[in-house]
This record gives structure tokens, sequence and C-alpha cells, in this order.
């Protein structure tokens, strides 16, 4: 068993109060940083932390928390990105769910970090108990003086405020929420200028995700090295909540150190697979990752490893699929959801992503012709000239059904149906 | 200056230019959907995609997001970015209809040539087309949105650029739709500028459907004439007919947008109503014949009764030209006149601002938009000169603070601080102001004029801190202007704003004044008449008998509502020149038509005192759709073209003057110092600013105004409308929908002390008759003023001016006839 740093407090069936989180050690850090008011410290140990952004882009949090010049305007917000979109993942509501505090100290501390003064937690619709759960703790810790005027005697001030989202996968892109907190459309703005700089209202703001926020208690509290000794590899640091679906006997949300083996979260963690279930493919980190084929079973799942595999970790959130599986269906899926999801901005995810939906389609349904094969090939690739990350989000599962699948694809072509529609 | 390469060729541009823009330096045009100078760069249609071989990033870019820098090498051509500007046209045409061939944008669409020439013909999307519902706009757009390729140019342009919100983005994804909440007419007075910033057929000339492609049009750069600052434009005719007016770029004035009055104004020159031969008492005569009878009689008059007894009426939306040739007229016969104004305060307030109008203080509406502060005095830019509000609005996107003095309940596309001000202190409000901006006193700064005079105790003292606080602020921006209008102002307004301007320039600023003037060749016409030159003096001479025959050229002062003015009923003669059918026309003993500038063309002075030049479009003659019998196409056979006798005006006032004209701009020369350079023949493109130095700008004593008597007497303004003001626009029929309801205005605790309520009828007693119409009650109008709006269901001329006082007995309820 790997020890427990965020999923310390995780019980079945129920969430933690704000007195478990204290037994634990909740709330120490931020009671120590405020009274030395060290505000430079937190920035620096997340620096040395090496924690990365678990929201899927892997930037790393200190490195965002000290673009804020010391001297940028007031007032300033920290954002916590709780529009959990991507497909296949849902650690961010586990964790809320098993220990909102941890989130709320963790915004606190974020927002001590950069002096600001409103922390808002931007959460999908979807989410309406987790946003409750979060309305109350924050009455909570308000009551308890974590936030509020001049918290613990220090001169800080502090406030959270929960923000339901409209509700679209691109709300969880940073520049459309942050446009979409101001009312207006959720279309991504390409920096610069960037949002630690001008941000919502033009004033700086730090977007982080609940995960990331998490880490912040535990490595505040316990130190740089501490954090980066949970991970199993040199170049990964700390845990990380795997979500883990697909055909594999238990599906859920694992913490595990970072770097731990893909083979390993399957078959210890996950249960292994279905009976009569071959591993053929999954989608290492949500839907805008690449199928990562067979040969890479035994990968060691950090944001590095899955890099030189040409791959990335995203959100951690693994799809398992077998033999059984139509990976032109699943990228239809995917496509789908793509197609549907996109803001509509660019011309290459407003309609390239639809063109390629109905190429897919065709060839899924039989009707698929040899010449429709290079020009998904083309499309993927041009789809990386889009305005945002989305279209090449969108492309990676594409791309790799394309560079590791394709036999499967022309097998569709050549049998004029879904070879798979037999099997299942 | 950075330089850079771009397909081999070298080209410096500066720091903060686009590869797009630094391309264009070249003549390289890389296509654009969603970028336009006017709009900027927002990145979303991608098909400005450039390969960059040497820069911080290399490979593909999109030339409108790209900042240059020095060393960068850029190749347009390069195969990569070929193929991915070739697959966006794949995947927009996609979903585009392929209805070319009937859609109304064909041959000057900008989708259909990037995909022609990149050669995309070939269909492989194997899906079924995307399909929107449309929405009805209104009369002068046409909704189409399955032609829609998401530039996102019509919202950027409606909302951002113009700020008006009923226009917007809906839906996302595939499905993003650009339109109306609800249908529904267009609410901006710019929505037109829709179908030219439209990349393809989604927003079309509705007025213009089914009446030919661009390619069949005769098509020439002209002139604005719907007010007085002259916008560029493209006119389109077919078949003798006017068929489209567009926008024409023009750096200093309209930079690249008109308004909808001045795209649509244009139907006067097709209607089936519009003069087209002679009339000799009632009588149909060839216009020469017209002509040599109207030579006759007045010199008969002249001969008779003297040169006194004849009076020549013009107005300013005639050409200079034919202002010119009239004063030639006058001076030659010694007739009287020309009479070019309605009344003698319009003619004073006007000649005012054309002799205040130093060239060191005017600025074009480009450099408006760069100031920092503007104080606008007794002017209604979204009435009064449309264009002139979009070009604030530009100045309060980049950060200026804007206020306005206005007794109307002015509305503008932006947040402003408005202060309702009867007229009469408008120009104490100015002198307030002015103190404020100046700071403690200095040696060796001009204070500004009338400084001997106190603020008017009838002035609320908020409103005095209010215009001080302004001043304060105007005292620290960079760039304070004055933008002052002349229809419902006196000259001692005028005069002040001038001053004042002039003071915050002599505090080292480059400060400016931006006048509006009433009419497109006000300028010209201030030039060239006095102050004795306004309707209203000649009516007395028409009255004690000593005028007996009057010469209308192009004029509607003679009007009074839909009739004639009273005065001229007693004239032995009216002779009237003219290309509309106006009550004077109607009336006239002698009526001969004249050329619109649609066929003659003219020269026009704007209020910045620039002469510009429209070009003829067509020759002239009835439409042919009038003359064809229905027939399509339709066909007559004659050796002349029908409809096309009429003269210019020049030309009939030529003969009326025994004299030849060979060449009327040149001839122009004389009449005004200021107009010396016409002699020269050197005509810029961009128009001639005059050179107004010469001028001295008048800076009386004004005597101070004499104060109203709270209650007793209102100060009654006539407003003018975007829509149904104008002499011209008014007779377009695609414009009458957007119209309002003409109606007379009181501020509320006014209308409570008259009696009198919202929807009420109500009548105003003035010298010149009664105007009745529908009262409106807002709190947006100042107190104590009438305001009387400029349309034909009104009498308005009966008010004798733009700004008169009237006692509170001369305002009546009108009982409703069932009551009784």
């Amino acid at each position: 068993m790997y020890p427990q740093v965020l999923f310390q407090n995780r019980q079945p069936d129920r969430t933690a109060t704000i007195k478990t989180y204290r037994a634990g050690g909740g709330y120490r850090a931020l009671a120590d940083v405020l009274q030395q008011n060290a505000a430079a410290r937190v920035r620096q140990v997340l620096l040395d932390a090496a924690l990365l952004g678990r929201g899927g882009a892997a930037f790393p949090a200190g490195v965002k928390l000290s673009t804020v010049a010391e001297d940028a305007p007031y007032p300033r917000y920290v954002v916590c990105n709780a529009d959990e979109m991507e497909p296949g993942t849902f650690k961010d509501r586990v964790l809320i769910f098993a220990d909102p505090h941890q989130l709320i100290e963790g915004l606190i501390l974020a927002g001590f970090a950069v002096h600001a003064e409103t922390g808002i937690i931007f959460i999908r619709p979807e989410y309406e108990g987790a946003a409750a759960i979060l309305e109350r703790e924050v009455r909570v810790a308000e009551k308890a003086g974590y936030l509020g005027k001049d918290i613990l005697g220090s001169g800080f001030d502090y406030r959270i405020v929960v923000h339901r989202s409209g509700g679209r996968y691109i709300c969880g892109e940073v520049t459309a929420q942050i446009n979409a907190l101001q009312g207006k459309r959720p279309n991504p703005l390409q920096p610069p200028p960037y949002p630690t700089e001008k941000g919502l209202w033009q004033k700086p703001t730090v977007l982080q995700n609940v995960e990331t926020l998490c880490c912040m208690p535990h490595i505040v509290a316990k130190g740089a090295d501490w954090f980066k000794n949970l991970s199993l590899t040199p170049s990964g640091a700390g845990t990380k909540i795997f979500g883990i679906s697909g055909r594999v006997q238990q599906p859920g949300c694992y913490e595990l150190p970072m770097g731990v083996p893909l083979s390993e979260i399957i078959e210890d963690h996950a249960g292994g697979m279905i009976p009569g279930s071959e591993f053929k493919a999954c989608l290492p980190g949500g839907a805008s990752t690449g199928f990562l084929p067979a040969r890479h079973y035994h990968i060691p799942m950090d944001f590095e490893a899955l890099k030189k595999a040409g791959n990335r970790l995203g959100t951690g959130a693994i799809m398992v699929f077998d033999h059984k599986t139509c990976l032109v269906g699943v990228t239809l899926n995917l496509m789908e959801f793509f197609a549907r999801e996109s803001c509509g901005w660019c011309t290459p995810c407003r309609e390239g992503l639809p063109f390629i939906r109905e190429l897919l389609y065709e060839i899924e349904s039989g009707r698929g012709k040899p010449e429709y094969v290079p020009m998904l090939q083309e499309m993927s690739r041009h789809l990386w000239h889009a305005y945002c990350a989305f279209a090449p989000g969108a492309a990676a599962p594409l791309a790799s059904l394309l560079d590791e699948f394709e036999d499967e694809i022309q097998d569709h072509i050549k049998r004029k149906a879904c070879p798979f529609s037999a099997l299942t | 200056m950075l330089k850079l390469t771009i397909d081999n060729q070298p080209v410096a541009v500066p720091a903060g230019t686009k590869v797009i823009a630094a391309a264009e330096k070249l003549g390289i045009m890389i296509p654009r959907f969603c970028y336009h100078p006017a709009l900027g760069s927002v990145g979303a249609c991608r098909v400005c995609a450039v390969s960059v071989l040497k820069g911080p990033r290399t490979g593909i870019q999109m030339s409108c997001m790209l900042d240059v820098e020095d060393g960068m090498v850029v190749a347009t051509g390069d195969p990569a970015a070929v193929a991915f500007r070739r697959q966006v046209i794949e995947w927009l045409m996609a979903n585009h209809p392929h209805d070319c061939p009937v859609c109304d944008e064909g041959g000057h669409c900008l989708l259909q040539d990037l995909t022609v020439s990149g050669g995309h013909g070939r269909r492989r999307f194997p899906g079924k087309k995307r399909t929107h519902r449309d929405q009805q706009l209104g009369p002068l757009i046409q909704h189409e949105m399955n032609r829609c390729i998401q530039c996102y140019r019509c919202v950027r342009f409606y909302r951002e650029f113009a700020g008006y919100p009923d226009l917007g983005v809906t839906g996302i994804a595939a499905r993003v739709y650009f339109g109306r909440f609800r249908e529904g007419t267009l609410e901006s007075p710019f929505a037109g500028n829709l179908i030219d910033i439209c990349p393809t057929g989604v927003f079309t000339d509705k007025p213009s459907r089914y009446k030919g492609r661009r390619w069949d049009f005769q098509r020439s750069p002209s002139i604005c004439i719907h007010c007085s600052l002259g916008c560029h434009t493209t006119v389109s005719a077919r078949y003798r007919e006017i068929v489209r007016i567009e926008a024409r770029f023009s750096p200093t004035v309209n930079g690249h947008f008109i308004c909808d009055r001045g795209r649509y104004g244009f139907a006067y020159a097709n209607a089936p109503e519009r003069p087209r031969q002679g009339r000799i008492d009632g009588e149909t005569q060839p216009v020469s014949t017209a002509l040599d009878a109207a030579l006759e009689r007045l010199t008969t008059v002249s001969r008779t009764h003297g040169p006194d007894a004849v009076a020549c009426i013009g107005s300013a939306r005639s050409s200079l030209e034919t202002l010119g040739a009239l004063k030639r007229l006058c001076e030659r016969r010694s007739w009287r006149g020309p009479f070019l104004w309605p009344d003698a305060q319009t003619a004073r307030a006007v000649q005012t601002a054309a002799a205040c109008l130093a060239p060191e203080l005017r600025l074009s509406m480009k450099e408006l938009e760069d100031a920092d502060f503007i104080l606008v005095v007794g002017a209604d830019p979204v009435n009064e000169a449309p264009m002139l509000a979009l070009a604030l609005r530009q100045a309060q996107r980049q950060g200026a603070t804007i206020a306005v003095c206005d007794p109307r309940p002015v509305a503008l596309p932006f947040a402003f601080e408005h202060l309702a001000l009867a007229p009469p202190f408008l120009a104490d409000a100015i002198r307030i102001f002015a103190r404020a901006a100046a700071g403690p006193p200095q040696a060796g700064v001009r204070a500004s004029g009338g400084d001997a005079h106190p603020p008017d105790p009838n002035m609320p003292p908020a409103v005095q801190a209010r215009l001080a606080a302004m001043g304060a602020t105007a005292r620290t921006c960079r760039r304070p202007v004055i933008v002052c209008g002349t229809q419902i102002v006196n000259s001692r307004t005028v005069a002040r704003a001038a001053d004042t301007a002039r003071m915050l320039k002599s505090a080292d600023k480059p400060a400016g004044l931006f006048f509006v003037l009433p009419g497109a060749n006000a300028f010209a016409a201030a030039l060239l008449s006095d102050e004795n030159g306004a309707f209203n003096t000649l009516q007395a001479g028409i009255a004690d008998g000593h005028v007996k025959a009057v010469l209308a050229v192009e004029s509607d002062l003679p009007a009074a509502g839909e009739g004639l003015a009273p005065a001229l009923k007693s004239l032995d003669l009216l002779v009237v020149c003219d290309y509309l059918n106006t009550a004077a026309a109607r009336a006239a003993d002698i009526l001969v038509p004249t050329r619109s500038v649609f066929e003659e063309g003219g020269i026009f002075i704007n209020q910045t005192g620039c002469a510009q030049r429209a070009a003829p479009v067509h020759v002239g003659g009835t439409p042919v759709a009038q003359t064809g019998g229905g027939d399509h196409p339709p066909r007559t056979f004659e050796r002349s073209i029908p409809g096309a006798e009429a003269l210019s005006a020049v030309q009939a006032l030529d003969r009326l003057a025994g004299t030849e004209t060979a060449d009327p701009p040149a001839a122009l020369a004389d009449l005004h110092p200021v107009l010396a350079p016409f002699a020269s023949r050197k005509w810029p493109d961009e128009g001639q600013l005059l050179d107004l130095s010469s001028e001295a700008a008048p800076s009386a004593d004004w005597p101070p105004e004499e104060p109203p008597a709270a209650g007793k007497t209102f100060e009654l303004v006539v407003r003018e409308r975007t829509f149904g003001s104008e002499a011209l626009s008014q007779r377009a029929d695609c414009l009458r929908p957007l119209e309002k309801a003409p109606r007379i205005l009181v501020h509320s605790d006014d209308a409570a002390r008259l009696g009198i309520a919202a929807g009420d009828r109500v009548a105003l007693t003035c010298a010149g008759g009664v105007i009745e119409g529908t009262a409106d009650v807002r709190n947006t109008v100042a107190a104590g003023v009438v305001i009387v709006d400029r349309h034909r269901e009104l009498n308005w001329p009966a008010a004798g001016a733009g700004w008169v006082r009237i006692e509170a007995k001369q305002i009546h309820k009108i009982e409703k006839e069932r009551e009784r």
C-alpha cells in the first residue's frame, strides 16, 4: 500500500469534516505561513517541489504563482478550476466529496502566496452536490477564522466564492473560464497578456486545478523533498489520483505515487482486466491524449515518461480498451464530443472536427473510402494550427489511431463494415 | 522601424505591426476573412496562415496575430502554408451553400474569390450541409445565415466598434449563429455596414436585391450629401437608376464605414415623381422653353419693378458650383440674394463657425478619435451627423471622457455624461467649463471671451459644479476637443466654443474644434452668403410687396411642412430649378428640372473646410424601369435618352445670367479668397483642405442672453432625427419604417405644470403658424424647453428657427373631439 496523502481522509459514504481535517494536520500549514507572513516561502516551496499542474497541461504550479509580479495591481484573483469535463476524468469530484477543507486550505494558500483577496471555485453545474458541500464548508472555514477579514490575526483578508459554470467543456480552458466568469462567451484568448498579468477584469489571476490546490497544504507542511520523494521515478513528484475506467474489474479513483507502472495500476489496483478481455490500448489521461498501445503496457505513469512515448499524462484518467473494442468507434465517439463542445471560434475546431467526425462515421458505418485515410491524416495535422489547445487535444486520439491502428481502419474499409460489430 | 523579409522582398514597418499589414505594404494581399483593419486581429478564420522561416517561432503562423520582428523571414507561398489555407477553405465550404449564381454577394464575395483563387472545387465532405433559420432584420438588410463562415466580423463591428447590443452570437460549435435575440429591425443606424464587412453573403443589401450584379453596375466614387461630414461613398447605378451605395475608405473622414442615412438616402434620384421636363403655368414644356420663359419673365419683373424685386433662394444641399453660379447670377443681375439659410440665427451661427475654424484648431474625424476629452455642445450626433457618433465611440473606447450639453434627449452608443441645458445656458456652460479648464489665471494666457458676465443665476448650482469639474478634467487631458453644433445655438455659443478651444490649445496641447453644420455644403454656403441671406429676412420683403419674383434653386426653404410658405403665395412669379419634387416645385409658375449629384457630380465643402469632389455616376435620364413598360430587359428605341433633358443647375443659372462658365470649379476662385486653390486645378483624391487662416476669427464681447422668465417662457427647439428629417433621405421609402414617430417633447416637471401627459395632442402657436403634434414627456429633456421633431408630419417650419422663445400661453393641449 502506497502512502495516501490527498485521500488520507477519504472514507466511504462520508465527507471529512473540518474536525477530521484538522486532526490530520489540516490548516496547520496555513497558520504557520500566515504567522510568519511567509508568502515568498510558499511560492518557493511549491517551485522546489516541482508540482506540475494536475488539470492536464502540467504547467509548474510554483512558476505560475511566481509570474504574478510583486508590483502587480490589486485586486488579484485565484480561480480553482473545478470544471472537470475531460471525458473519463472524475478525480476532482472525489477530492471535493472526500475532503473539501483540503481544497479550501489549498485555495487560501495560493491566494496568500500572490496576495489575492478573492478565490473563486468555478464548478460545473453537474457537480451541484459538490458545489453545495463547498459552499457549506466555506462557511465553516469562515466561522473557524480561516476566511474573512484579518485571518488568524495576520492582516490577510480573503474570501472564497463558489461559481457554477454554464457547463461547457471549453470553460475548462484558462482564458475561456476567465471570459465565462466575466459573463462573456467562453472563447479562449490567445496570450499575451497572460492571465497572471491581466486576467479577470484585467487584474492578475492565477488559475489552478482542484488536485493541484489539494497538494499545496501538504507541500507547505512537509516540504519539497518529502513531496518529490513520494514519486517512484526521479522525473516525477508527488502522488497522482488516477481515475481508471473501461474494461477493468474495479474501475475507480486511486491515489498512487507518480511513476507507478500502468500494468500495476490495472492489475493490482483496478483488479485486472475483466474476464475474457485482453488489453489492447488505453487513453492515459483523458480524451485529449493519444491511444497508448500494448507495447507501453509497463510504462511508468508520470509526465516525463509519457511525453517520451509521444503521449501525455493529461488528467491521469485512464480509459482501458480491450481487444473487442473498436477503436474507430471510440475515436468517433470522442469526435462527437469534441465537435459538440468546440466554442465555435476558429475554423479548424468548428468545421474541421465535424468534418473528421463525418469521415469516421462513414468508415465505422462501412461506407468508408480508401481516400479518407490520407484526408484524416492531413486534417489531424492541420488541427494543430487552431486558435487554442482544444483542437490539438482532439487531434491526439485521432493521430494515434492513424499511427498505431491504421490496420483497423483499413479493415473497416475493406470489409465495408465494422469488424468488431460481431464480437460484442 | 523593424526590417523583415516577406516573399524575398525587404520591408520596414514600425514595431507592433502585424505581418499581414506589413505584407500589404509590399502589395502582397494575404488571404483573410476575420481580419479587418478597423476591427483588428482575432485569429478566428485561420486563412491568413503563412510560413515563418526565420523568427522567434517558425512554421505555420497566423499572419494577423503575428507581430513583426527584426530579421523575420516570412514565405506566404510556402507549400505547407498553402496546403493549410486550402484546408481552411475546404472546411469553410463544407457547409457553405452552392448558391453563388443567385447570391447577391456573388461577384464581390471574399469567400468566392478565395475559393476560386485557391483552387478548391471538388467536394470531399460526405455529410449534409448545416442549415439555419434566417431572421427578418428590417427593411435594409437581408439575412441568410446558411452562408455564414463565422468570421465574427459582424458582431465585432456591431457590438464592439459601433456599440449597439441587439446583434450577437448565440450557440456554440458548428451551430454558432449571428443574429438578434428575437427577430426584428436592427436598431443601429450603422447596421448597413454589416453588408460591407461581411466577407460573404450573410448580410446583403435588401433594397437593391434583384437589381443586378456587381459587374453590371456603373460605379463611381462619390461624396455623401446627407449631412455636413462629407463621408466618402461608392455609388452603383444600372439602367439609369441608382441601385446601391457603399462606404468608400477615407483615412481622414469616415474610415471604412458610413451611416444608413447615407447608404440608403438616394431614392430621391430615382423617384418617379422627380421633375424630368420643364413646366410653364401648369403646361409641360421642353426644358429650354421653360428656361427661356423664366429668363423673359424674371427680366420683365426686374425691368418693371427694379432688380430688387427679384430674389434668389438656394440651399446648403447644392454643389459649390451651383452656389457659385447663383451668387454670380445675383451679382450680374443685381437681384437680391442668394438667400441660403432658413433664418438669420442659423446663418450667423454657421458663418461664425466657418470664420472661427482656424487651421490650427480644426481636426478631422480621424483626429477626433484620438481625443481624450470631448465636450459636445448643442449637437445631437446620432441625429444630426450619425458618423460623428461612431467617431466619438472610438474615442470613448480608447478611454476618452465625453460630456454633452444639449437640451434634447441625446442618446449615444456609449456611456457619457448628459447635461440637459436650455439653449440660453449653453454659452454660459462653455464659459464655466473654460474657466475651470484654464485653471488659475496665468500671465500670457488669453482668457476666454465674455468673462465679464457673471454666471447665470438661473443655472442650477449642481450643473455649474459639474461643468467646473469637467473643465478641471479637461485641464489634465492631453487632447481636449470641443464639438459644437449650429442648428439650435446662436453665434455667441459658437464663438465661445471656438474661444475655449483656442484657450485649451494655447495651454500647450493639441486641442481641437469640431463643428457640426446644417447641410452638406453649409460651409460653402457660409462663405458665399452674408447674415442677410436668410429666408425670413426675405419673407418680410415679400410681405411688404417689395419682392415680386423668387427664383428658388434646389431649395426647400419656401416649404412649410408639406405646403408652401404662406408668404410665397402673394408672389407674381415663382421660378423653381430643382431635381426634387418639392412643394415649391409643385407650386412654381415655371419649373426647370436640374441634374442631381449622381448625374452631375460636384464639389462639397464639409464642416472641417475640406472641399471634396463627387464624380458623376451615370449620364442621367429617367430610369429604364420607368420607361420600359415593364419589359425585361426593358427596351425603348429612341435617339435620345428619355428624361435626360435636364441641365445642370450651373448651366441653367448661366443661361439666366446670360453668361457661360467654361470651367465652373476655376470660376469659383474669384468668389471668395479661400476658394483660390480652385484656380490651379490641382485636386488631391482625399479632398482639398481650404486654407482658412486669412479669415479673421470674430470674438466680440457678446451681449448677455436675455434670461428666460422661469415658468412663463419656453425655449422651442427643433430636433433633427437620423431618419425622416433631412431633405433628401426622407424621400427614401426603405427608410420610412425606421423613422421614429414625431413628437413634441417636454420635461416631466413642465408637463405637470402645463397639464400635459404623454400621448396628449398639443398645439404650439408660433409666428409662422401652428405646430400640432403628439406630446411625449421625458426627464432627459432640459427643463423649460419644448422640443419639436423635424418631420414632414409636423409643421416645424412654423417655429421660424432651430431655437426660438415662446410663451407658456402659446402651448395648448387639444381636447379630444369625442370628449366634448
